[in-house]
Parts: structure tokens; sequence; C-alpha cells
């Protein structure tokens, strides 16, 4: 009886202790503002052919063994992800080509709310022109939604429908749109990310507002 | 009974605060930074990508079952007007031949990006451990990879795999330059990067370096990115 409820004490203990930390207020002042949707449509993607870590727990937090079939064998790149996406056309802009690569974080900090991805990517509109851009995703808030329908007993319905993960880095890094070349050669602009749990394989959605270079006179 | 439970609780409790602050979150291995500074000043550091071995192959892709000429990982989007474009992934390594990143090529022809025969390529080079580097360039020649399509499949060939490619020696730049009233200079741009390298301008230069013809047809060779990059002012 003493055992059952030590034992008891304990489980419940390490449950509402993960809980509390997973309720950290941080987490719900982080995110950024959302880009006009008439300017910034969010275009859906699809990042199943990819190559490196999953977006999973176990991966953000770096426990469990890594898939061999999609590893990327080097130890420098252990906790990395990198594919090519295909960005639909629609709303005046052909489809595009791009690469997405994220890399764990370095500043991720259980304390601080931050399970976050350094993003990167690579897009050209064939015929248009190309950008890069640089973002950070925090995916705290995913986590702990997980966390507590799992508690519920629940799966992946009882998740949220979509997650606007994009959020400020936590250090002062630049962040946002870079124009490359062709038309988009010049422009800056910003870059929205956000991530739709799905079974089997989750959806993706990306949003970029991308503005021209100022004009100078003489 | 109770003073039990509430202690068992408690050390539930200070179980989980450990490990939220001891818990060894993942740190990216980091080899030490090759970088040379030249006499006039600014940093120089080379990326060298080895292909075909070190490209980034997609889940399920068996580089043993294609031609020796293709790639894999590649992919190509094009359209009716013939305006094209295709990515291209590797992993990068230092000049001492460690792997320290992975690098993507994407390169468009024509439209609005670039001359007839031509080709803009764009590298992103992301090192876990320091950030990642924007590079754009003109291409001196359409260096888009092009699909061949035959009767049971469609492969993509980049024109370095080919050795039909290599009439005019072992050695070809692939960035164009750009004719100034000063002579020449180097289309290819840094155009910024993060974390290490935020801040950092400069220009770069692609080279593509034959190594070995194989019996067929097919090649193995470095691509050379040489970066040349000071703080932005």
């Amino acid at each position: 009886m003493r055992l059952a409820i030590i034992v008891l004490g304990f489980v419940l203990g390490i449950l509402a202790g993960a809980g509390l930390l997973l309720l950290n207020p941080l987490a719900f002042m982080g995110g950024l503002s959302p880009l006009p949707a008439d300017i910034a449509p969010a275009k859906a993607y699809r990042w199943d052919a990819y190559r490196g870590i999953g977006t999973g727990v176990a991966d953000l937090v770096g426990f469990g063994a890594p898939d061999r079939k999609v590893a990327l064998k080097a130890p420098a790149l252990a906790h990395v992800r990198i594919g090519i996406i295909v960005l639909p056309a629609g709303e005046g802009t052909p489809a595009a080509l791009a690469v997405k690569v994220s890399t764990l974080s370095g500043e991720n900090s259980l304390w601080r709310a931050r399970l976050g991805t350094d993003d990167t990517w690579s897009i050209l509109w064939p015929g248009e022109g190309s950008a890069f851009a640089a973002s950070y995703s925090n995916f705290w808030t995913l986590v702990r939604d997980t966390f507590f329908a799992t508690a519920r007993g629940g799966g992946r319905d009882l998740l949220a429908p979509q997650y606007a993960v994009s959020a400020p880095p936590p250090v002062d890094d630049p962040t946002g749109v870079t124009g490359a070349s062709g038309r988009y050669a010049g422009f800056t602009g910003e870059i929205r990310d956000f991530f739709y749990p799905g079974d089997p394989n989750p959806d993706w959605a990306l949003a970029i507002k991308m503005n021209p270079p100022p004009v100078s006179t003489r | 009974m109770k003073r039990l439970f509430i202690a068992a609780f408690s050390a539930g409790l200070a179980v989980v605060a450990v490990a939220a602050t001891f818990w060894p979150l993942p740190q990216h291995l980091r080899y030490r930074s090759l970088i040379t500074v030249p006499p006039d000043g600014g940093r120089q550091e080379d990326f060298v990508i080895r292909w075909p071995e070190d490209r980034i192959a997609r889940p399920g892709e068996d580089p043993a079952a294609l031609p020796g000429a293709a790639a894999v990982g590649a992919a190509v989007l094009e359209d009716s007007a013939g305006q094209r474009a295709s990515a291209e992934l590797f992993r990068i390594r230092d000049t001492e031949d460690n792997v320290i990143g992975v690098a993507s090529r994407v390169a468009g022809a024509g439209g609005a990006i670039s001359d007839r025969g031509r080709s803009d390529s764009n590298w992103l080079l992301v090192i876990p451990s320091r950030g990642a580097l924007f590079l754009a360039q003109s291409d001196v020649l359409d260096s888009t990879v092009r699909e061949r399509v035959s009767a049971d499949r469609t492969v993509a060939v980049p024109p370095a795999q080919s050795a039909t490619f290599w009439t005019d020696g072992p050695r070809f730049r692939v960035t164009a330059n750009l004719p100034t009233p000063a002579g020449s200079r180097s289309t290819g741009r840094v155009l910024r990067g993060t974390s290490e390298f935020a801040g950092l301008k400069g220009s770069f230069t692609e080279t593509w370096n034959l190594e070995e013809v194989n019996a067929d047809g097919s090649t193995r060779g470095r691509i050379v990115l040489s970066t040349f990059t000071a703080g932005a002012n």
C-alpha cells in the first residue's frame, strides 16, 4: 500500500510538473502577427520527401533513435532536415520550386518555452525570379497541446487544426525575405510558416510578403 | 499516508524541474572554421562538394539504380514556354574534407531570370553550428538540371556529370563576370547570412573541377565555392 502511494504520488508529480512546465506563460506571447491574407496568401505545401530529422517531440528534445531510412549520415548533420518542395501556383504567381532546410535551434530552452528550428528557404519561381528567406519556428505550443491531448487519452483529433509556428528569433538574428534574382532582385519582406497536424503526414503552408526596394531620387 | 503522497508528489515535481534544467538539448557538432584572411582584408572561406557522392538522395531513391550521369535528389520544374527551374541538394565539406553542412543549388533559366542560353543560380549553404549563407550569381551557361525521358523513367541530368560537357579542360568556372570600366567583376554575390554569418556581405565564385571520367560516360569531381566576405558597413 505504501509503495503504491509512493508510485502514484511520484507519477502524478511528474505529470503535474510537466504540465506546469508546458503551460509556461512565455509560450502565449511568442508569436508573430499574421500577414494580410490578401497580400500574402498562405500556400499549402507538403514536406514528406525529406532527409534528416522528423518533426516529432523526440526529434526536438533529442531522445530516441533517428529513422535510418532518412537520416543524414554525418555527425554534423544529426539535427538537420532538408527537402525539395513545390509551392503551388495561384494568386497571380506560378508554381515555385523551393528548398527548405531546418536545423534545431541552438537557443532551445525548456524553461523559456523554446523548442524550435532555424529555417532557411531558397525559392525560385520559373521565369519570374528567386528569393531566400530565414525564419524561426517554435513548436512549443504544438508540444504542449500534444501532451495534454495524450493525457486526455486522445490523439491528433484533439489538436488545433493549424499552428502558426513562426516566432521571433530567440537571439537578435536577422530573419525575413531577401530577393535574389529576376523580378525579385533587391526585394525584402517577411515570411510565415504554418503547421497542420495530420495523420499520417502533416501539412504545411507558407505565406510570403515581399516589397520592392525603395526608390531613391536625386 | 497523506504525508507520504505529498512527499512523493513533490519528488515528481522536483524530477521535472531538474530534468528541465539539466536535460542536454541537442547541439550541433562544430568543426574548426577554416578561414583565411587575404592581404587586402576581409575573409576567405572555401566550401567543397564532391559529385556524385555528396548528392543527397530522396528517401527511397537508389543511386545504383540510376544511369551514371543522372543525379539523385534533383528536381526540375519546367513550363511550356521552356522556363525551367531545378533544385539539387548536397552535403558540403570544408577544405579538410569534413562534412560540415548541407547546401542547395536552385537554378532558373528563361523569362525575367536570365538571358537565353544562361541561367541564374542561388546557393543556400547551411552549416548547422554556424548559420546560413545566401549566395546568388549569373552563370556563364545554362546550368539547370535537365530531365531526360526514356521509356521506363525520367532522370535528372546535371551538365557536369556527363563526360561530353568536358571538352575544354578539367576546370570550369560557372560564375559569370560583370564587365566594369575597371575590369571584370564576379556576378557572384554573398547576399547575406544568419547567426555567425549575419552582417557579412561579399562575393563568391563557383568552380567545377573534373577528377575522373568513368567508362559509362559519367564523371566524378568537385564543386568549389570560394567566398570572400567582410562585415557590411
